[in-house]
């Protein structure tokens, strides 16, 4: 049995956008206008991603849903790239990275069915866009706070690689603390999203399970290749062909 | 003749750091590059491994233009030590190996040879001053038993009897065949070098053996 709100439910609970406007009011949080503005637009964004998920799914197909995943793919690496500005190249570096989800789709776990890829595949672009952008952040730092230590291991005669791999390394163990701190964590202090919204939507608990594993393994799988293949690659655009680091760039605002 | 400059210029985003630059460094002597500060002389020690690349003139190393170098190798045989130490490993065996691991050595000659006590061979790098870290440094470099040792103010961080040590290790280098271009405000080094240039604004001012310059540093 499905409990699915009906849209007056759903506008019934703009009293808790009024609530907390009249609080931060009361309070002087000057976030009045804000807290409308953020509610407002995310009722906005929602209907318009049901409208046209609802499209993709009644008419698109497969092909339709793939280029939805493909576009959410173009767009993290974007966004991740974005966080590693004044990185050679950054932005190709993590819209590479983002796109080895294509590969964990691949092999099948996902039904080809536009119900699951583009929940699914949103859920495990987002890791890796997260993924992404830890990585490139971490690497940045390295090539900003420990340029002395990797000239002075340029200096020893080390490949680029080799004087790098300490901070390569790191980069990608940090990137990945997150991932795995959820997994370590998931169901015992909250339900995930995935589950929450399957069990809200009348599916048996077991059921949803399965789904929440699904994704929570997809998860690691995609951060982990992303992590490490963002860092290898970094590497390759951080270092000129005679094992140079290249000059720093324009810092991040 | 390890390194031969002919009109080297070097430029930062536009901006000519080195210009003109016409020198030679002689096979097992001792060349102090001096200067007031921000001459391009840190600059001018970095073209000569590699670290930056000329953006104009000839730079040859025994005759052949450096860039045909396999880079690497060329590294192992011209070593920078940067002025500011850096240790890259958690105990100081540890660091004599960085650039040379599993090749045999005498890890306490290598320390003894720039005035370190061997005990320090079973200690971690953490707590070295920083007058230990420098030479450490050096010592991680001399274990690759370079050709030319280029030394980037290699005294900043010591008193002056080690200061004395470390130019004494360089007298020493040059004795047995190895080139040492060092960068140094020290005036005692610029007296014992076998040639001094002396950049000024990223132009060689003079060039020549210590008695003949007008530039002396300030005494320290």
């Amino acid at each position: 049995m499905t409990a699915a709100p009906s849209w007056g439910a759903v506008a019934l609970c703009t009293v808790f956008v009024a609530l907390a406007v009249a609080l931060a009011h009361a309070r002087r949080l000057a976030l009045t206008r804000e807290l409308v503005w953020a509610a407002a637009r995310a009722a906005l964004q929602l209907a318009a991603v049901g409208a046209v998920l609802g499209v993709v799914f009644a008419v698109a197909g497969v092909p339709g849903s793939l280029a939805w995943v493909g576009a959410m793919v173009v767009l993290a690496g974007q966004v991740a790239g974005y966080r590693g500005r004044g990185l050679h190249r950054a932005r190709l570096v993590a819209a590479g990275s983002t796109a080895t989800l294509t590969l964990l789709l691949a092999i099948g776990v996902i039904a080809p069915v536009p119900r699951a890829i583009v929940p699914l595949g949103g859920m495990v672009v987002s890791g890796a866009m997260q993924a992404a952008t830890l990585s490139l952040r971490q690497v940045r730092a390295a090539i900003d706070e420990a340029r002395p230590a990797i000239e002075a291991r340029l200096c020893l005669g080390l490949s680029a690689r080799q004087a790098f791999a300490p901070h390569t390394r790191a980069a990608a163990r940090t990137a990945l603390i997150p991932a795995i701190d959820a997994a370590k964590v998931v169901g015992l202090i909250s339900l995930p999203g995935a589950m929450t919204g399957l069990i809200l939507a009348g599916v048996a608990p077991l059921t949803a399970v399965r789904y929440q594993i699904i994704v929570m393994y997809m998860l690691l799988g995609t951060t982990t290749v992303t992590a490490v293949l963002t860092t290898y690659l970094a590497q390759f655009t951080a270092f000129d062909a005679a094992h140079r680091l290249r000059p720093a760039q324009a810092p991040e605002e | 003749m390890p390194f031969s400059m002919t009109d080297v210029g070097f430029d930062r985003q536009g901006t000519p750091l080195l210009d003109g630059i016409d020198a030679d460094v002689g096979q097992g002597r001792l060349t102090v590059v001096t200067g007031p500060s921000g001459a391009g002389k840190s600059t001018l020690l970095r073209l000569l491994n590699r670290l930056a690349e000329p953006a104009r003139g000839r730079l040859a190393f025994q005759g052949r233009p450096l860039h045909e170098f396999d880079v690497l190798t060329l590294r192992r045989r011209v070593v920078l030590v940067a002025q500011h130490p850096v240790l890259l490993t958690d105990s100081v065996a540890a660091e004599l190996r960085v650039g040379r691991p599993g090749l045999g050595r005498d890890d306490a000659g290598l320390l003894d040879r720039v005035g370190l006590p061997e005990e320090l061979l079973s200690r971690t790098t953490a707590g070295l001053s920083g007058g230990q870290s420098q030479r450490l440094c050096l010592a991680r470099a001399l274990a690759l038993q370079p050709e030319v040792l280029l030394l980037d103010e290699p005294t900043s961080a010591l008193d002056g009897a080690a200061a004395q040590v470390m130019l004494d290790l360089a007298r020493t280098l040059t004795a047995a065949g190895t080139s040492v271009v060092a960068v140094s405000h020290d005036r005692r080094w610029v007296r014992a070098a076998d040639s001094v240039l002396v950049l000024d604004r990223g132009r060689l001012a003079e060039h020549g053996p210590p008695q003949t310059l007008d530039y002396l540093p300030e005494e320290p």
